[in-house]
């Protein structure tokens, strides 16, 4: 137990990027790896906390007054925050060791690193923060961030893809804003659990509403169809290591903020049946099309990306279900995409690095040059596609399971077809990861590329680091099942 | 009495640990990494025979069960607590044995035939973390662990087909497999392969999730002991029907039956341990494995809905066994008739099990099944192992580039014979008596449609068993010119399929006994489930003789054209260009209906999605939104004249509406 822990976990990325900044024309190079440093320390606090979670009784309050009109500044890591905090943390951590490598011919790397820790503070702030004030503050942190570094660092038409990427993200977060004007309108308070208590009374006419503005703000976030679009150019043009923080880490929160708020805030909404079914057939589409969508492109990163929109959907399912086995699937899905998803956008990074180009097609019959990459990349495809012994299996199991048990009770034949069709679609990721994996690594090897190898260590780490892990967690997925249903079956 | 359990835990885990060793052993060496892998598979098949040795014990109370809780999601109505365990009942004991001493032999065979390739280590890797993946599927007591053995199986499926990935354009006469436009790379075979199935597991996973819904359990004892019950019979038929789905994706029936032929991309040791003795099985033996579960639920409930899925099973066997069999009969390659075969086989054994569902006396079917998958191991195992010599020596994968290889390799040819004997169903080999027992089970259901077509399929059967080896070791040598290279395989290589032969014969020889031993092994499940048996002399003499006549009927054409050659290939090839050949030979058009229907479109229709959708529509309207702010500050800047009188009065105008708005709407009229 360390004092002030959460705090922490916000504060010293914060401060570590005000040390950068100060002294980065000194430090050079070396300011990747205090970044590196800040956010090691980060993940052993985080880690600790949760391993002391089953004695504390499973939720960590620190709460700091602040404004009064607001509220106290709230934080709270219970196994649901906790588990996508660590998650989010643990992701930072490769991706920071990767940039090292991966920028070393970039300008301006302090600069970078600033811009990183501002931009994982915000994320984690999100995550823990229970007051829809500061949750609305850290979700801008996690913007503004991310926009200047896609606008800077980024490839291709930056600039404008930048401030695409603002413009979307910024109108769902207005939008979301009203929703929680609305809410303190109608309870006079910005914490989840007060708002809670007082909504709880309140007829579902009002409560629907201001529940819909805020799940848009997330359902930008997460690029849920039809509002996807601000994606897929956001993550091709994004620089690497933020495409693989970007995807993976910050528009899975949208889901994880829906599965807090609304089931924390709004049972009645989250419950009603109709709303559900509604959730579920975004779900379906937004699966659906940014699987095919993947099909279509040549651009590695593009269709990652939308694979990354199809995935959403997967977490999306898992909250429509409105069952515990369903969340506890949606938040394994988000840290199993985490781990597959930043490995292979890693991955693509390797190709612009050192093969210098992304398109698939002039790639081909790698294999041999490279085995643990090609190995990493299928792994990664049978991530996302749910296959075991991945981690991404519990995922879909659980979603899946969760979505058909609730559309039995009680018997909605419409949402059982719905089911249905979400789950035999899922045959999608299959085919466009395996089919990718073909087109880069089997095949008569190129003989452009025949003095290609494995990526050097510090960008081989990471990729191969959240392979193993998404393969320990598939064999052993008790710790994060416990963990994630202890917290969820009170939301119930 | 309990403490052999722990076998069925080692079973699979030896194997899975010797491949995580692969790599590492390596380092040290190749002779230490191939023979360390095969050790591991040897401890595999000692964990397994030691597990047999119950089945020799006087009365033992089936099933026994081992299991620890594995993961649990707190409070949920279903799936709150996971188990992990072990299931060893007759069914788990016998397909356990078949698959690690079939494994075993095929890796000694392995030493031999992919000596010299690249990615040995990958090869090993991947044919141990098989043999573990496989046992374990076998020994799992409920679904979802068996899903990480039946997925497991998959992914090592996809790797071997694969293994030559580099899919070299000049070695296609034997890399590749099929020819013309059908003509496929290992990858692409590899990854149709894995699609296929998947695509098969999806289906399984949508019965499943209904069954789990109800039943609140995915575990095999439980729902055997009544957790079944709680599903009712409206949403178990549905179930059931999804849920077979996934056997027939992994067992290649129809409609999913079009990506085992292409499989055959692989090594053939791969083809032999996969795709013919084993993986292919895994379809099966989870239909057996639901069966008495299945049965009981049938016996509880007056309504004659459910029988609908032991006929649904039934003519899907039926169905499949004889389309794979017309397919086998005009193959060009030598592992493609086989391929057919193995899907045709199987059809057979998913007949027997449907149609044990429909009869009282559901045991005939039922061990007819599981006989029939026991002895189909043993000479298909050695019809692939032979074969893989006779590629190896002609360097060919096309039955026309052999003939006349009878005298360069005499005991490939005599134990291929053989072999190709007990798949026709001569008697007295094994196969005769397995399909006997399933055609025996057919008569007797009084499923007289299903009857024939089975019977038509042994003449089938027949018939391509004998073309096959007519073409290969008869005739003309078609390899003259490169006939220094034919020569018989080291004994590393035929020692494994030697052995697989004499197995057939004494399975064969014994084989009326076997029998009866596992009537009798299987006897506590007829006690259960009420089940009765009678032996009838006169309808089992009557079956073998019919069975034997059709095996006669088969064999006649096949001699003429192809073993003695009476008759000039002229013949044939004019028969090739019949219709009729042509629509055998492109096999049925189902793959390329499944390419225009599927694979094309899909590709297709995502191309012209991405274009025309994301990129006008989607992409078009967001541009549309942030043009219509422009056109809008374009006509709003007009105000905005930079006049000091028209600022100040807009600004007056401004706080007077500010006041209002807080006057009246914030704080209320009141």
């Amino acid at each position: 137990m360390i004092a002030f822990s959460l705090l922490q976990i916000i504060i010293v990325p914060i401060f570590m990027a005000i040390v950068i900044m100060l002294f980065g024309k000194i430090l050079g190079q070396k300011c990747g790896w205090l970044s590196f440093a800040s956010l090691l320390y980060v993940t052993c606090i985080i880690l600790d906390e949760i391993v002391n979670l089953p004695s504390i009784g499973y939720s960590l309050l620190e709460s700091y007054s602040w404004a009064p009109l607001v509220g106290n500044f709230t934080l709270l890591l219970d196994g649901v925050s906790g588990i996508i905090a660590l998650t989010i943390t643990l992701l930072s951590l490769a991706i920071s060791l990767y940039s090292i490598k991966y920028m070393e011919h970039e300008e301006s790397f302090d600069l970078y690193n600033v811009l990183y820790l501002l931009y994982y503070s915000g994320m984690v702030g999100t995550v823990l923060s229970t007051n829809l004030a500061i949750f609305f503050l850290f979700f801008e942190l996690m913007l503004i961030p991310s926009w200047i570094l896609i606008g800077v660092w980024g490839t291709g038409e930056r600039e404008k893809v930048a401030l695409k990427y603002f413009l979307f993200t910024e109108a769902g977060a207005v939008i979301m804003l009203a929703g929680i004007g609305g809410a303190y309108m109608i309870t006079g308070s910005f914490d989840l659990f007060v708002i809670a208590e007082r909504a709880a009374f309140m007829s579902k006419n009002i409560l629907y509403p201001i529940a819909v503005l805020i799940l848009i703000g997330f359902f930008v976030k997460m690029a849920i169809f039809p509002l996807h679009n601000w994606l897929p150019d956001a993550h091709a043009e994004a620089p690497t290591p933020i495409s693989a923080l970007l995807s993976p880490a910050m528009i899975g929160i949208g889901g994880y903020a829906a599965i807090r708020i609304l089931y924390t805030s709004f049972p009645t909404v989250a419950f009603d049946n109709n709303f559900t079914f509604i959730l579920t057939l975004l779900s379906v589409i937004t699966m659906a099309y940014g699987g095919i969508m993947a099909f279509a492109q040549d651009d590695i990163k593009r269709l990652l990306a939308y694979s990354s929109i199809s995935q959403m959907g997967y977490m999306l399912f898992g909250i429509a279900s409105a069952s515990i086995i369903g969340l506890t699937g949606s938040l394994i899905i988000y840290v199993s995409h985490g781990l597959s998803k930043a490995a292979l956008f890693m991955i693509s990074g390797v190709f612009m690095h050192n093969l210098k180009t992304r398109k698939i097609s002039e790639l081909g019959g790698l294999a041999p040059k490279m085995p643990l990459t090609a190995i990493s990349t299928l792994v990664s495809f049978l991530g996302l596609a749910g296959v075991p012994p991945l981690v991404g299996f519990w995922g879909e199991f659980f979603i899946f399971s969760g979505a058909m048990y609730r559309s039995f009770n009680p018997i909605d034949y419409l949402k059982l077809v719905t089911v249905i069709v979400g789950i035999l679609v899922s045959i999608l990721t299959a085919g466009y990861g395996l089919w990718t994996v073909r087109r880069i690594f089997y095949g008569e090897p190129n003989e452009k590329y025949r003095d290609v190898r494995d990526p050097e260590w510090e960008m081989l780490i990471p990729i191969v680091a959240m392979t193993v892990l998404a393969i320990i967690l598939g064999i052993y997925p008790a710790p994060l099942t416990s963990i994630l249903s202890h917290i969820i079956k009170n939301l119930f | 009495m309990e403490e052999l359990l722990i076998f069925g835990w080692l079973a699979w885990i030896f194997p899975l640990l010797g491949a995580l060793l692969t790599p590492l052993l390596a380092k040290v060496g190749d002779r230490v990494r191939d023979y360390g892998a095969i050790f591991f598979s040897f401890l595999s098949v000692v964990s397994t025979v030691a597990l047999a040795s119950y089945l020799f014990k006087g009365h033992v109370d089936w099933p026994l069960h081992d299991s620890f809780v594995w993961l649990s999601v707190e409070g949920s109505p279903i799936l709150n607590k996971i188990n992990a365990g072990i299931l060893v009942d007759p069914l788990s004991i016998i397909m356990s044995n078949v698959v690690s001493i079939i494994a075993f032999l095929i890796m000694v065979y392995s030493l031999g035939y992919m000596k010299g390739e690249e990615g040995l280590t990958r090869y090993w890797f991947f044919m141990n973390l098989f043999i573990g993946n496989m046992l374990l599927l076998v020994l799992s007591d409920n679904l979802i662990q068996m899903l990480f053995g039946w997925e497991g199986v998959g992914l090592c499926s996809y790797a071997l087909i694969g293994f030559y990935y580099k899919d070299s354009r000049e070695g296609w006469k034997r890399y590749w497999v099929g020819e013309g436009d059908e003509a496929y790379p290992p990858s692409h075979a590899g990854l149709k392969a894995f699609i296929m199935t998947r695509f098969g597991d999806l289906l399984l996973f949508v019965g499943a999730f209904i069954i789990l819904t109800f039943a609140g359990t995915l575990n095999f004892v439980e729902l055997q002991n009544g957790a079944i019950s709680r599903v009712p019979v409206w949403a178990l038929l549905p179930a059931i029907i999804f849920f077979f789905g996934g056997p027939i994706g992994k067992s290649a029936q129809l409609p999913l039956m079009e990506w085992l032929p292409d499989a055959m991309a692989g090594p053939t040791t791969v083809s032999a341990l996969i795709h013919a003795a084993t993986m292919v099985k895994a379809g099966v033996y989870l239909v057996a494995r639901m069966f008495p579960i299945l049965y009981a639920t049938k016996l509880a409930s007056d309504s004659s809905t459910l029988l609908l899925m032991f006929y649904f099973i039934a003519w899907v066997g039926g169905l499949t066994s004889f389309v794979a069999g017309t397919q086998a009969m005009v193959s060009r390659e030598l592992k493609k008739v086989l391929a057919y075969s193995t899907v045709s086989q199987i059809g057979y054994m998913m007949m027997a099990l449907g149609i044990a569902g429909l009869s009282v006396e559901f045991i005939t079917g039922y061990v007819g099944s599981i006989f029939h998958l026991m002895s189909h191991a043993l000479f298909k195992a050695a019809l692939f192992l032979a074969a893989g010599s006779v590629i190896h020596a002609t360097g060919s994968r096309f039955m026309y580039d052999m003939g006349g290889l009878k005298k360069y390799m005499p005991i490939t040819f005599w134990c291929m014979a053989l072999a190709s004997c007990s798949l026709a169903g001569v008697p007295i080999l094994s196969g005769f008596w397995s399909k006997d027992m399933i055609l025996e089970a057919s008569l007797s259901s009084g499923e007289y449609m299903l009857f024939l077509l089975a019977l038509s399929t042994v003449i089938v059967t027949s018939f391509y068993t004998f073309r096959m080896i007519g073409l290969v070791f008869y005739g003309e040598s078609a390899g003259e010119s490169h006939e220094h290279h034919l020569h018989e395989a080291p004994a590393i290589m035929w020692a494994p399929y030697a052995i697989l032969v004499a197995g057939t014969v004494v399975l064969g020889v014994g084989g009326y006994f076997v029998r009866d031993w596992l009537i009798g092994s299987f006897e506590y499940l007829m006690i259960s489930l009420h089940g009765e048996y009678i032996s009838n002399i006169a309808e089992e003499s009557f079956i073998a003789f019919l069975s034997t006549m059709c095996v006669a009927i088969g064999f006649v054409p096949a001699y003429i054209f192809y073993i003695k050659r009476l008759k000039s290939p002229d013949l044939s090839s004019k028969l090739f260009s019949s219709k009729l050949w042509t629509f055998l030979a492109k096999r049925w058009y189902i793959n390329k209906i499944y390419y225009n229907l599927f694979v094309y479109p899909t590709i297709a229709i995502s191309g012209w999605l991405y274009e025309n959708f994301e990129s006008k529509v989607v992409d078009g309207l967001n541009y549309y939104i942030a043009s219509l702010a422009k056109q809008f500050s374009s006509k709003i800047r007009r105000i905005q004249t930079g006049d000091f009188n028209d600022n100040l009065t807009l600004f007056l105008l401004g706080i007077f509406v500010a006041v209002i708005i807080l006057r009246f709407i914030i704080l209320g009229v009141s």
